[in-house]
């Protein structure tokens, strides 16, 4: 206790360079523990060797309190999966425009989805992991501004985010590790909410280049096809500047100790070999005190954009390429979860989790138990 | 210290009853309050009084037992899941919890002395230097 005050402190004339700034530390961590449950199963970074590295993680945020509506906060965030390398989650400073309207900017969450913001807070929900088919776009952050108004409306209580940035970072793309930049990104979430019930939607656009080294390189397909004479279909598949939209709307429900949770996404890259990404979940519950069981069912459906390489005869020697290509970014996968979380400790909830992914487009099913911790501080 | 041993089975015998909660304002403090205003107010939607006036709920930390009583009675939720609220909102810049204060004793204190403020104590605990906004049972 005596050790995180001075350390608050420290932070305190570090950050402000004033001895009077209110400076508060959170924390939060997840240790988690999973194994895929056959030998040939792999899921979400797990095999069959039981790993603690995978999904487990640790988090301190700094908040410091600068007076006049000003605020500054740094979340650092350590993940096993990156070797424990810490980064900067969110970076960001608050200024209150009033009491109802507050003005972020800087290193964000974008709001794709209900959970985006907290979803590796694992404390804030019951789950293991936030469902894989509907939150796996790929990339989180944004550097940016948000304006978030909250208020009531009649007897719902409604928070309305509209967002500005950019991405520039990696993402993968089917198996691929892609150079991602995403431009002039901007976007509009609303929530509503009333007693248990609440209500979600969520659009944004953005201009999406993706760089990947075996395409877009001098050697690369793209650079092949625009010297066979096929710069046009170069163009239909390359990744370049090009429009893209993200619409999701989510519900849910708290009452009487039932929990109901859904949200259905539509992405979209234009002009480009990205496959139409739908995708939903279900999630149902039931609070038994401090436990609470739940089921959900996730579904992700890419349609692979075959029109593009429809002109192209099967006896050429680029429809191999170009089809296969096209064809890796279908996914038809059906998933089932079941688990359980455990209040165990005022600041503690252990969990633990089933999930069966059935991929029709690979012919696998695969399974990943995964059991832990997940804390506040 | 007499006082104090005396004060111990009563207090027992209090929370097994499942203790009254009085919700207390500075005695200057005119706003009449309801449950879910109290609720808007220590759940951060609300960040004024009914009359239009700043307010600053304390809270009371976790160790002392009236806490767990006015989660139940006046948010409508158990502590855990108050703490799963605010950490959606803490970790997202969204918004900070009330300052949660040590003892009933520092709750009074803070109350009287600031016309802003906002907190509760157990309805036995209340002295003349606050004003009782609500009883919760």
């Amino acid at each position: 206790m005596l050790k995180r005050k001075l350390l608050a402190m420290m932070i305190a004339a570090a950050v402000s360079g004033t001895s009077h700034a209110a400076v508060d530390i959170n924390g939060f961590a997840s240790i988690k523990g999973g194994m895929a449950l056959s030998s040939d199963d792999s899921l979400y970074g797990y095999d069959d060797d039981f790993s603690f590295k995978n999904e487990s993680l640790a988090a301190l945020q700094v908040k410091s309190d600068l007076g006049d509506k000003l605020s500054v906060t740094a979340q650092l965030l350590g993940r096993g999966a990156d070797d424990w390398d810490v980064k900067f989650e969110w970076a960001f400073l608050s200024y209150d425009l009033s009491d109802s309207l507050r003005v972020n900017a800087g290193r964000l969450r974008t709001p794709f989805y209900k959970y985006s913001d907290f979803r590796d807070v694992g404390y804030a929900y019951d789950w293991s992991r936030v469902p894989q088919s509907v939150y796996g776009l790929g990339f989180d952050n944004i550097e940016g501004a948000s304006l978030y108004h909250t208020t009531t409306l009649g007897n719902f209580d409604s928070s309305l985010q509209f967002i500005v940035g950019s991405y520039d970072g990696d993402t993968s793309i089917g198996s691929a590790v892609a150079d991602a930049q995403i431009e002039n990104i901007t976007g509009v979430a609303w929530e509503l909410g009333q007693d248990g019930y609440s209500f979600r939607m969520a659009y944004l656009t953005g201009k999406t280049t993706f760089y990947v080294d075996q395409l877009d390189s001098p050697a690369g397909l793209y650079a092949q096809l625009t010297a066979f004479g096929l710069g046009a279909l170069a163009k239909n598949l390359d990744i370049v500047d090009e429009s893209s939209s993200f619409a999701g709307i989510g519900f849910n429900i708290d009452k009487n100790d039932w929990l109901v949770v859904s949200e259905i996404t539509k992405a979209k890259v234009e002009d480009s070999f990205i496959s139409d990404q739908e995708s939903y979940y279900i999630s149902l519950g039931h609070r038994f005190d401090n436990i609470t069981p739940y089921v959900s069912f996730e579904k992700e459906d890419n349609k692979a954009k075959t029109e593009i390489y429809a002109g192209v005869p099967s006896a050429s020697p680029i429809y191999a390429p170009v089809a296969g290509l096209v064809n890796s970014l279908e996914t038809e996968r059906n998933s089932i979860n079941l688990g359980v979380r455990y209040d165990f400790h005022p600041s503690a909830a252990f969990k633990a989790q089933y999930t069966n992914a059935d991929n029709k487009t690979a012919d696998r099913k695969d399974s990943v138990l995964v059991v832990g911790v997940d804390l506040v501080f | 210290m007499l006082k104090k041993l005396f004060l111990i089975p009563a207090l027992t015998l209090s929370f097994m009853a499942f203790a009254n909660v009085a919700v207390i304002v500075h005695p200057s403090n005119a706003a009449t309050l309801s449950q879910d205003d109290i609720n808007k107010i220590f759940t951060g939607r609300a960040k004024s009084f009914t009359d239009g006036k700043a307010a600053e709920p304390v809270n009371l930390a976790e160790a002392v037992a009236i806490r767990a009583d006015f989660d139940q009675k006046a948010l409508g939720r158990s502590s855990s899941q108050m703490k799963a609220y605010w950490s959606k909102l803490v970790f997202t810049g969204k918004g900070t919890p009330p300052k949660e204060l040590a003892s009933e004793q520092e709750v009074l204190d803070a109350v009287a002395k600031n016309p802003a403020a906002i907190g509760y104590v157990s309805s036995g605990a209340v002295t003349g230097s606050v004003k009782v906004a609500l009883t919760l049972n």
